[in-house]
């Protein structure tokens, strides 16, 4: 996958390991201050001014690999901001390049609403303290010489969540942002990064604790055609988790749970929003708080397995591994009752995997739990086609419009027509990242990369039906609402 | 009113999720859903104490899964 992170993926998966390695032979503590020295030897920077702003990185990133905030500064939310690395893009946002010629025309000048456009000996220069911003004079040059410059975390955030202090340092408005993690993988710096609980999880599973993983709807392709299911389970296995489980069931879970309350909506003619995207559920909770009696009760398919695994064995301790960094403050929702008690991210659980020399291989898939429209609860759509299927293995003649929303920002627009009362649809599926899940902010494989490999691994999977799926393996006795 | 409890791997054994699950009975019983948010939070630090990591509203708490019920209803249901 092209990205403009591939070096500082390598940094952080690198801090990740050796963090994991570190925790697994449960020498953190007394190594945790060496990791800098060791990581960055110097004595010739890499990337930055000097080894001692490189290694002040590299011990901010290592404390929020073991989950704490990158500064001192103790604070709630996932996505965080290393101080150290954040490199005070410019603010300014509309400049004026090199291309000006300083016209006769000046058409940037004469567009200006605001004033902001004088001419200097050269060219044109726009006032900062002037400028609304709105684009006008970029729009008006014949010769694109308007640049605008917008720092690439603020630009993909899409609730407006990302400001600066007064150094120019990224600032994260926490009662804004929405875990979806955005931001992390578009800051070209790597500025921007999440807490992870993999030390936790390394630290119970070596005190002897009952870990059982629950891997995403959305991994399978993320790996190539030759990496299924059963792959996973055996190299989970292998670094000591108990047991694995598909979350593909759990999406039949929640799309059979979700039928029932959708089938009396619609009944009631009550409009009605998905709950299983948790950075959709964040956006709903923080930002449209008065949708929340449309939002359906229905707890995520992760949430269902978990309840299912812990139904039949209390003690369990349940981890959901997938492409999402909002399923981390999907855990830390404790008013919902029997979730996952942690999230990993692909790279984060990949970590752990490496730091003991074990990889995904390449195994048949003997291993299948979920029917196809419960794999497929990953994609966008996919939520929409696994209830219209309970629809129809119930029996219930409706055939409700959902209006399908690819990505944070047509969330966004469809709950601001639900709030006015103008959404011209039943239902509302909201996924934050564009494409579903198999687009998150962690995913390994773009969407399009991955398809081939996806449409191969779920093509091979039996074709059996949601509902006898889930009488078939006890979970369609599982309580399913949220309280 | 903010509850929050750790779920790092030190208040984990030392039975942060009997308190949780305590905790969401007692919210539930007591009718008090609307009023008291339960979070969890990675690890701050203060593993040195005896108990699990238990804030409300901002003030730090140290507390054992056997004393649960008597603390929900001192530093919660009296604070409400």
């Amino acid at each position: 996958m092209v990205t403009n992170d591939a070096t500082i993926l390598k940094v952080k998966h690198d801090v990740l390991r050796e963090v994991a390695k570190l925790a697994w032979d449960g020498k953190l503590d007394e190594c945790r201050e060496e990791m800098p020295y060791k990581m960055i030897p110097g004595p010739q920077a890499q990337f930055r001014c000097c080894i001692y702003k490189e290694r002040e990185i590299i011990r901010q990133r290592v404390r929020l690999a073991e989950g704490k905030c990158p500064s001192g500064k103790d604070s709630i939310n996932v996505v965080q901001v290393i101080g150290a690395a954040c490199e005070e893009c410019p603010i300014a946002s509309y400049v004026v390049t090199d291309n000006c010629r300083k016209c006769m025309g000046k058409a940037c000048q004469n567009s200006c609403n605001f004033g902001a456009i004088s001419m200097d000996d050269t060219r044109a220069h726009i006032d900062p303290s002037k400028c609304k911003e709105c684009g006008k004079c970029a729009q008006a040059c014949p010769y694109s010489a308007i640049a605008h410059l917008e720092r690439p975390c603020k630009k993909v955030c899409p609730v407006d969540a990302i400001t600066y202090d007064e150094y120019g340092i990224c600032v994260i408005d926490e009662k804004k942002c929405i875990q979806c993690g955005a931001c992390v993988h578009s800051c070209p710096f790597g500025a921007i990064g999440t807490k992870t609980f993999m030390v936790d999880i390394i630290r119970l599973i070596n005190a002897g604790k009952r870990v059982v993983a629950m891997v995403a709807p959305a991994t399978e392709g993320q790996f190539g055609p030759d990496i299924t299911m059963a792959s996973w389970r055996t190299a989970l296995k292998k670094i000591g988790f108990a047991d694995m489980i598909e979350v593909g069931l759990g999406g039949d879970m929640t799309a059979a749970a979700e039928a029932a309350e959708w089938a009396e909506a619609y009944k009631e003619g009550k409009k009605m929003t998905t709950s299983c995207c948790p950075a959709f559920v964040n956006m709903i909770k923080q930002h449209f708080p008065m949708l929340l009696d449309n939002m359906s009760t229905t707890v995520s398919p992760m949430c269902a397995v978990s309840r299912l695994v812990k139904e039949k064995d209390p003690g369990t301790i349940t981890v959901f591994i997938g492409p999402c960094i909002a399923k981390k403050s999907e855990t830390l929702d404790l008013n919902i009752q029997g979730n996952a008690d942690y999230a990993l991210t692909f790279g984060e659980v990949r970590a752990m995997m490496r730091a003991k020399d074990v990889e995904l291989e390449p195994e048949e898939n003997s291993y299948q739990d979920s029917s196809v429209f419960g794999k497929r609860f990953g994609n966008g759509g996919g939520v929409t086609a696994a209830v219209v299927e309970c629809f129809e293995e119930m029996g219930e003649d409706i055939k409700p419009e959902v209006m399908k929303c690819n990505g944070a920002a047509e969330c966004k627009k469809a709950l601001l027509l639900m709030k006015v009362g103008k959404l011209p649809a039943d239902f509302i599926e909201g996924m934050a990242c564009v494409g579903g899940c198999v687009g998150g902010p962690s995913k390994h494989k773009a969407e399009l990369e991955a398809k081939k490999a996806r449409d191969t691994l779920i093509g091979g999977a039996d074709k059996r039906k949601v509902l006898e799926n889930l009488e078939k393996l006890g979970a369609d006795k599982v309580h399913m609402h949220r309280s | 009113m903010k509850v929050t409890i750790c779920i790092g791997s030190a208040c984990h054994l030392k039975g942060s999720r009997e308190i949780i699950k305590e905790m969401q009975e007692l919210v539930a019983a007591n009718g008090v859903k609307d009023k008291v948010d339960l979070n969890g939070a990675f690890c701050s630090g203060n593993c040195v104490k005896e108990g699990v990591c238990v804030t409300v509203d901002g003030t730090l708490h140290s507390l054992k899964p056997e004393d649960c019920s008597e603390f929900f209803n001192k530093e919660i249901l009296g604070r409400l």
